[in-house]
């Protein structure tokens, strides 16, 4: 759907610049945030996004041939030289993830400063989600620019001194309904094509980076002795499991079943942001990475093993050890141990470990289950993301 | 300019037309190994203070002031005294020292930088490599020789540095005044 100029400049408007990495982290949050605060909020939103092939994998209805769109309420604009000249400042500017602001808008908000500073957008750098210590002290601090420009660094994070953690106001009350009934996932299951899977079923879905656990696991519930049905999209997971696999990468089609004695592999059609919730709802354990799917498998309130984006002198252990010890930090010892231990030995590519782990760790544990039930409200503490940056906007 | 990565405590930055010391820098690691530093600063003509968060490679404009070559001489609270070649005295606040007056020990004879604004002494830069001897840590747990299992340790002034294992008490260690890590055993 094509949008007015008049739309996308209303100066009540907020932008928000997203570059797209890793193909679906990166869009994926900015694209929650954007369809939040729309909602919520009722706040117009230009999401400008510099690849929308990728976009569309997780909004199929999207035109990447486009360049203005409007869905649920949001103006999606492909950011390119060409659009970016129709930028006007609105209340909030929000650079995703350090992305770097063109220099033409700096240009204009510079001018903008000389001639009617009050006018100026708000400009934030809305960062990646730690639960390290250092976010408390980082959040919400000025960063005034060389170009004579204010900016502010938004941090997310899990306590009431940080930025908060993305959540829709309605989340647990669709996930709670969706849960309430066990015919919901059944029938998501047979929508997606899945056959084979009854009730009592384990189902886990993965959404891993490569990692040779994946493989060590799955040879592992293949000598397991009810059936285990792992749900797996096409993508990074399965360049782990070639020597698994019966055909190569490229001959996979979403929708096949690939039987390995007592685990039935699942591929999976890439689905929207609402489809992979349920999903995450669905299933028993949810094997998740990055940012996006990895707070969602913790509002999904189930069991995970979250692989972390792996960083330079592997940093991101630090960054899994600080969620992990939050984490942890109301669940009984017996349980927090090896469900860290499998998370550790996961991120480091051990086989041997992650099996091991992954056998101590009773994952139908009731005070797992409840945890993992619980965790979502502790987690968000007073409020959302979208709440907090609201309120952080208006009081600037 | 310097980026954000690059500015030591004691440095001169100028932020909306003022000119502010870097009291201390805090450098962490956002997603995909992206730098944020986070910089306390003190502005020179006002007296008052404020924290500032940088991406690593953000540009900050230092700005040179006069220097001169100096050896620390002793503190008189609140106040550490460094003297030049022609044993001229300079007072320079301890707020001012920021991290580095951890290092700070007597007797030592590092070549540190006085840095003065309108004939002020306000900051004070050590060199970038330091040596000081550990007085506190606890025996090598493993004995690690690998150097990736890291502890605390006390050194000489009651600072702490994170080193590797192996690191025993009596052994002079070399660090990184910059982000304060340890670099190796000497």
């Amino acid at each position: 759907m094509d949008i007015k100029a008049s739309t996308i400049a209303n100066h009540k408007h907020w932008d928000i610049f997203c570059v797209v990495v890793d193909n679906y982290g990166d869009i994926g949050v900015t694209w929650r945030l954007a369809k939040q605060l729309a909602a919520e909020y009722a706040i117009t939103v230009n999401l400008w996004v510099d690849d929308l092939n990728s976009f569309g994998h997780i909004l199929p209805a999207l035109d990447p041939g486009s360049t203005y769109q409007t869905f649920f309420d949001v103006n999606i604009i492909h950011w390119n030289d060409s659009s970016i000249e129709k930028y006007t400042p609105g209340v909030c500017l929000i650079e995703a993830f350090a992305c770097e602001i063109p220099s033409s808008i700096i240009e204009k908000l510079i001018n903008l400063k000389q001639i009617f500073p009050k006018e100026l957008p708000v400009w934030l750098n809305l960062e990646y989600l730690s639960a390290e210590d250092w976010v408390e002290g980082c959040h919400g601090l000025p960063s005034f620019q060389s170009c004579g420009l204010q900016k502010y660094f938004y941090l997310p994070g899990f306590t009431d001194k940080t930025g908060g953690l993305i959540c829709e106001q309605n989340l647990f009350d669709l996930r709670d309904s969706w849960q309430s009934d066990k015919a919901n996932k059944m029938a998501l299951f047979a929508q997606l094509g899945l056959r084979g899977i009854e009730v009592e079923h384990r189902v886990i879905s993965v959404f891993s980076y490569e990692t040779p656990s994946l493989l060590a696991l799955i040879q592992w519930w293949q000598t397991e002795k009810s059936p285990v049905h792992v749900l797996i999209p096409k993508g990074r997971s399965l360049h782990s499991l070639t020597s698994i696999l019966p055909c190569s990468l490229n001959e996979l089609v979403a929708g096949q079943s690939i039987p390995l004695d007592n685990v039935t592999l699942h591929i999976l059609p890439m689905t929207d942001q609402q489809g992979y919730d349920r999903l995450l709802w669905s299933c028993d354990v949810n094997i998740v990475r990055g940012e996006d799917s990895f707070l969602r498998a913790q509002w999904a309130a189930k069991p995970f093993i979250w692989h972390i984006y792996p960083q330079e002198d592997d940093y991101h252990l630090i960054k899994l050890e600080a969620f992990m010890q939050i984490y942890c930090d109301n669940l009984a010892p017996d349980l927090a141990k090896p469900w860290c231990e499998l998370n550790l030995s996961f991120n480091q590519g051990n086989q041997i470990d992650t099996v091991n782990h992954w056998q101590k760790l009773e994952f139908n544990h009731l005070s797992l289950q409840q945890h993992a039930k619980k965790w979502p409200m502790t987690a968000l503490n007073s409020a959302d993301l979208a709440s907090r940056l609201v309120q952080f906007v208006k009081s600037r | 300019m310097k980026t954000a990565h690059e500015i030591r405590p004691g440095n001169v930055i100028m932020l909306d037309g003022s000119p502010w010391v870097v009291q201390k820098t805090e450098t962490t690691r956002s997603g995909r190994n992206a730098a944020i530093v986070k910089l306390k600063l003190k502005n020179l003509l006002l007296d008052s203070g404020t924290e500032q968060t940088f991406k690593g490679e953000d540009k900050l404009d230092d700005i040179i002031l006069e220097r001169l070559d100096c050896t620390y001489s002793y503190f008189a609270d609140p106040m550490y005294v460094f003297m030049d070649e022609e044993y001229n005295q300079y007072d320079v606040e301890a707020d001012n020292l920021g991290d580095a007056a951890a290092y700070i020990v007597d007797g030592m004879d590092d070549q540190c930088q006085v840095t003065f604004y309108n004939g002020k002494a306000i900051s004070v830069e050590l060199p970038v490599h330091i040596v000081r001897e550990v007085i506190y840590t606890e025996p090598s747990a493993r004995g690690d020789t690998s150097g990736k299992v890291m502890k605390p340790a006390t050194i000489t002034g009651g600072g702490t540095v994170t080193v590797a294992d192996f690191v025993k008490v009596g052994d002079k260690i070399e660090i990184d005044t910059r982000t304060g890590e340890f670099k190796k055993r000497v």
